[in-house]
């Protein structure tokens, strides 16, 4: 008996995962979320920003497999720029990236009826990883030519102006990969020393912690569960909010089989 | 013939890996334009990895396919779903390749509703299989395993919601943990990394580590 819990048919696990996680997501449960101090920093970093009326270079640097975390995120501080009325200049790092960076953008500069070009650009991809992070600092002219559908920099109102990293009042960097801690931090921050911070998924947000310690980092957004912090404190109830119950309910199913396997496993020892 | 294939890349290794080296800190524009040229050849051969990626997937998947070998159908999928993509990239709306691609159209419609809904499902489906693979795996059989136990349930409650419904605690322990032990774990191990490529650089800029040029041992 004890042999056959210690052994469940592990489709029996899925199917609680499955209702788990669906359950919340279809009846809409939300639960209360409490922002943590990293979340904090970025949002209070993108206050200064916009009472300084600077502009915030967003680079995205996330492929198709991370969107249910990323996009969120995404969506959560162009909401707060829109809303702030800061400028945003974006670009992309990784290839996939280009696509989703174009669909948030636009999705959000709908909702807050900006224009293009004056409010916001899309410098697109550029291949090269941290080599354009290099390049950008250099000269951002150079780096990005053109704007994604072709037009020059120069004629753009909100780039024409902007020269190097250093002209942009704040950088954040959508990450799933290491971009963070391996192109914008050696190549960017600590060339240039502007103001960064990052976004990225669950799985890598442990490795980031020596770099908000050193300051190197102002803040970051860990996985959809920053995203929904993001969301709390710009008092929007999307994605990550309304992912966050399902998350929650996941968790705590996983816990609960983790205790399960494990009384079964003292019973077995004792026996 | 030696010289070409050894002894120069070897040179050419030392010279930009010091040149890379010494630009990096001097502020003056002389070398701050050789750095800009240096980042612009760098874009040039990442570009060209793509091209030398795409060759390798090709051509891995048609040999799979000639050969017949276990799970072959898999690799006409890859085909099937490359040209298919190439296809809509190049006809791009009827604007052809060389203009802006277009808003909509197939390419974007496949890339949508396509790849990221497959990319995202696939990366989704983990959650299943963590969950199956803690229940089997997370035993507490030593003392260690015991306490690596006891955080990670703390971290995962901690990092929901849910945790704070619990006892305000959780979220708290959580965030000590990632910001104590996980912090000094991490460190200790960027700090090894970092010396171990700091190493490594300086053995292939000096020439002692040559296994980048390929052919084994001289």
């Amino acid at each position: 008996m004890i042999q056959r819990l210690m052994n469940i048919d592990r489709r029996i696990i899925f199917v609680f995962v499955f209702i788990g996680v669906a359950a919340p997501l279809l009846a809409n449960v939300f639960l209360p979320i409490k922002p943590t101090d990293n979340v904090i920093a970025v949002y209070e970093q993108l206050e200064k920003v916009a009472a300084e009326d600077g502009i915030v270079l967003l680079s995205f640097s996330y492929g198709a497999s991370t969107v249910p975390e990323m996009q969120p995120m995404a969506r959560a501080i162009l909401h707060h720029c829109f809303s702030r009325n800061i400028k945003v200049v974006a670009v992309c790092l990784w290839p996939e990236a280009a696509g989703l960076a174009q669909q948030v953008l636009e999705e959000m500069g709908t909702e807050f009826g900006k224009t293009y070009g004056v409010d916001y650009a899309f410098m697109g991809y550029k291949p090269g990883n941290y080599s354009v992070v290099l390049n950008m600092g250099q000269d951002f002219h150079d780096a990005f030519p053109q704007d994604n559908w072709g037009t020059p920099i120069g004629d753009i109102e909100l780039t024409r102006d902007l020269r190097t990293l250093r002209d942009f009042a704040f950088v954040f960097d959508l990450a799933a990969g290491d971009s963070i801690e391996f192109w914008w931090i050696p190549y960017g921050q600590e060339k240039y020393g502007f103001p960064f911070a990052g976004g990225c998924t669950a799985v890598m947000a442990p490795d980031l912690f020596p770099f908000l310690q050193s300051g190197q980092l102002v803040g970051m957004l860990g996985g959809l569960a920053g995203a929904a912090e993001y969301e709390a404190l710009i008092g929007r109830k999307g994605k990550a909010t309304a992912g966050m119950s399902a998350q929650s309910m996941a968790h705590l199913i996983i816990v609960a089989f983790i205790f399960f396997g494990n009384i079964a496993f003292f019973l077995s020892r004792r026996s | 013939m030696i010289f070409l294939s050894r002894t120069l890349p070897v040179i050419v290794a030392f010279c930009f890996g010091v040149l890379g080296i010494a630009i990096y800190y001097i502020p003056h524009a002389g070398a701050q334009n050789v750095e800009r040229e240096l980042a612009l050849w760098l874009r040039i051969v990442f570009a060209f990895s793509y091209l030398l990626g795409l060759y390798s997937l090709l051509n891995l998947h048609w040999q799979r396919i000639r050969q017949r070998v276990s799970g072959w159908g898999y690799s006409v999928v890859v085909y099937i779903g490359f040209l298919l993509m190439m296809f809509f990239v190049v006809y791009n709306d009827g604007q052809g390749p060389f203009a802006a691609q277009a808003e909509g159209g197939g390419y974007q419609w496949l890339f949508e509703y396509v790849h990221v809904a497959c990319s995202s499902t696939m990366f989704s489906i983990l959650a299943f299989f963590i969950a199956s693979a803690a229940y089997r795996t997370f035993r507490a059989r030593t003392p260690e395993a015991a306490l690596l136990l006891v955080a990670a349930v703390i971290v995962m409650l901690g990092r929901v919601p849910i945790g704070a419904y619990i006892s305000d605690y959780i979220p708290a322990a959580a965030e000590w943990l990632l910001n104590v032990p996980n912090l000094a774990a991490k460190r200790g191990i960027l700090l090894g990394v970092s010396l171990g490529a700091i190493a490594t650089s300086l053995r292939i800029i000096f020439g002692i580590e040559r296994s980048y040029l390929g052919g084994g041992e001289e």
